[in-house]
């Protein structure tokens, strides 16, 4: 049989599989099941810019979460200075969070962009200190939320009930990944950033801009990321720490997904969430949760490690 | 030159040994932080040496000082002997990690390390019949009945334990090692170097004295707790401590040590709540504008000066 067979042999298996999988986890747990789904796509809508930003610009940004964070207490100083509904807040979140990102990009990740990943780690790493703290001095470390009453809809199916609101989460996941895929693979723009991303000198020599183009990407990312933090927001309570986590949790969703690999991030994440709501059902075992996307992550690694070593 | 070189470290060792003969608690007390956090950065920058980059040692300095304390609350073990296996649990788990995650490393050995410290504080957290839970566990007494010269001696040992380290690191076959792995790993390969095993190893070691760092300070303080032990100052101040003093040696991270924790115990009083600010702001700096730090730059001024 041919290798593309034998591919599109084991993919079907692998739907059917998961199919069957789905099917029976909607009757035994069907809370499981909804509330994966909206969880798996806030994580691959968070996931979604940092893979961006990895690919083609190729940073790894430690201080991803923390844009998010910031995202989300600007929609809550909107909220409170002038009333602005936090979901409204995702348009200015947009247009302030691109400026920010252009400044970011102009003053501290142009300049290492050379240099060994070493410093770029630590660079985002220090970056992303500077951000939880500072949030941390000017809102204090106290959790954030604001009274909203659309969050809570809800509806019921025979006898269960589910939270609607969350289905918010599904939307901006297909919205970014649409968007990010037309903008890619139909804009010059994207196709231009896509170019630099393969070879950034070859992408030199045919005339394209690169370092506006990395500006373009990393602004754009970190305009997404700061417009979820304002969605995200709305459901959750927000404080300077909220942010790490979902880097951590990005990046695992990466590292499973392959870099530049847009599309499986969303798979990824349904499985993350699939999973850690799975523990959380389990009444006693919920706190153990918090460690399924590092195992994980440790088992991404294995894999793709022998992966490499066979090659 | 090389008996004066002895004697100069004879006689520096006599008087960090003498010193609580004439200074009083509070110098004391300063002095063991900073040699706790130099013990810290020292260790962190052994690994860098390889050209990894480890964001965990705040998990595996709390997974020290949990088994210090809890060795010696449950099996009546000697305090010292306690944290020495303490520095041998941290050093154990890091080589289960390093054999799972090493084979792929740069961002993804540094991403594992980043999550370190938050997976074992959920673990901790969730074993509440083990290690007390969410509220920690408190020693009936701190080490030495809080003696605080003896203390002091302590984490001077535990700081010395690491420099003597990072000097035997310096000056053996391993520096090369290690080295050529930073510079280029296929080239380093091609030469017969194990780099897989070098880089476990140093991995290893380097824990094992983060490990042994927490183990005295959970001592010293006489109790662990999710947020305490494992928080994010034991990973932010030694790496901003390192960075500023110059990574890749000896005297970097503890130039910076002792410049940082004089200036912390400043800050502290200045902006309590949000003294890590500077430290972050410190890293971006460095980073950004002489990576060398200042041992490095100096170094560097001064050969251009002869």
């Amino acid at each position: 049989m041919s290798p593309l067979g034998k591919l599109k042999q084991s993919n079907y298996q692998v739907a059917m599989i998961s199919l069957i999988f789905i099917v029976v986890l909607g009757f035994w747990k069907p809370h499981v099941l909804v509330e994966g789904l909206q969880r798996g796509c806030l994580y691959a809508v968070i996931a979604l810019p940092m893979a961006l930003i990895l690919g083609i610009v190729g940073i790894i940004n430690l201080a991803h979460g923390e844009y998010m964070m910031l995202g989300g207490y600007l929609a809550y100083c909107l909220n409170v200075y002038t009333g602005m509904d936090p979901l409204a807040a995702v348009v200015p979140a947009l247009i302030a969070f691109f400026l920010i990102g252009m400044a970011s990009y102009r003053a501290i990740i142009k300049h290492v962009l050379g240099a060994p990943e070493l410093n770029q780690l630590l660079l985002t790493f220090g970056l992303a200190m500077v951000l939880e703290q500072a949030a941390n001095l000017i809102w204090t470390s106290r959790p954030i939320k604001l009274p909203l009453k659309y969050v809570s809809s809800s509806a019921t199916i025979g006898s269960f009930t589910f939270g609607t609101y969350e289905f918010i989460y599904v939307g901006a996941a297909i919205v970014v990944l649409v968007g990010l895929q037309l903008f890619l693979k139909r804009t010059g723009m994207g196709q231009a950033a896509l170019a630099v991303g393969q070879n950034p000198r070859g992408a030199k020599l045919v005339g394209i801009h690169v370092d506006r183009t990395y500006l373009l990407v990393f602004s754009l990312s970190i305009a997404l990321i700061g417009a979820i933090g304002a969605i995200f927001m709305t459901r959750h309570s927000i404080f300077p720490l909220v942010g790490a986590p979902f880097t951590m949790k990005s990046f695992c969703l990466i590292a499973m997904a392959g870099i530049g690999n847009l599309a499986g991030i969303l798979w990824c994440s349904l499985i993350l969430g699939l999973g850690e709501n799975f523990v959380l059902s389990f009444r006693g075992y919920a706190g153990w949760a918090d460690i399924l996307f590092f195992a994980l992550i440790v088992l991404v690694i294995i894999v793709r490690s022998r992966q490499r070593q066979v090659k | 030159m090389r008996s004066s070189k002895a004697l100069l470290y004879i006689v520096l060792s006599a008087v960090f040994f003498t010193l609580p003969l004439y200074t009083g608690v509070y110098l004391l007390n300063v002095m063991d932080m900073i040699l706790i956090y130099m013990a810290l950065a020292l260790s962190w920058d052994m690994l860098l040496r390889s050209g990894q980059i480890s964001f965990g040692m705040a998990g595996l300095f709390g997974v020290g000082g949990y088994t210090a304390v809890l060795l010696h609350l449950n099996a009546g073990l000697n305090p010292i002997l306690s944290i020495v296996l303490g520095a041998v649990a941290a050093g154990v788990l890091a080589w289960l990690i390093g054999e799972a995650v090493l084979q792929l490393r740069g961002m993804y050995f540094a991403i594992v390390t980043l999550a370190l410290a938050e997976i074992f504080r959920v673990i901790v957290r969730n074993l509440p019949d083990l290690t007390g839970g969410p509220e920690g566990t408190v020693l009936p007494s701190a080490i030495f009945a809080g003696n605080s010269t003896k203390t002091y001696w302590l984490t001077l040992c535990v700081a010395l334990v690491s420099v003597i380290a990072s000097e035997i690191f310096r000056h053996t076959r391993i520096h090369f090692a290690l080295t050529s792995i930073r510079n280029d790993e296929i080239v380093a390969k091609s030469s017969g170097i194990d780099v897989f095993k070098y880089l476990v190893f140093i991995f290893m070691i380097t824990s094992a004295i983060q490990g042994l760092t927490g183990g005295a300070y959970a001592h010293i303080y006489g109790f662990v707790s999710p947020e305490g032990s494992f928080s994010v100052d034991f990973t932010l101040l030694p790496i901003a401590m390192a960075l500023l003093g110059g990574m890749h040696s000896t005297w970097g991270p503890v130039v910076g040590a002792v410049l940082l924790g004089v200036a912390s115990e400043f800050l502290k009083l200045q902006i309590p709540y949000g003294h890590l600010l500077i430290y972050g702001i410190i890293i971006v700096i460095t980073v950004l504008f002489f990576p060398q730090g200042i041992v490095g730059t100096l170094g560097q001024k001064l050969q251009r000066n002869r």
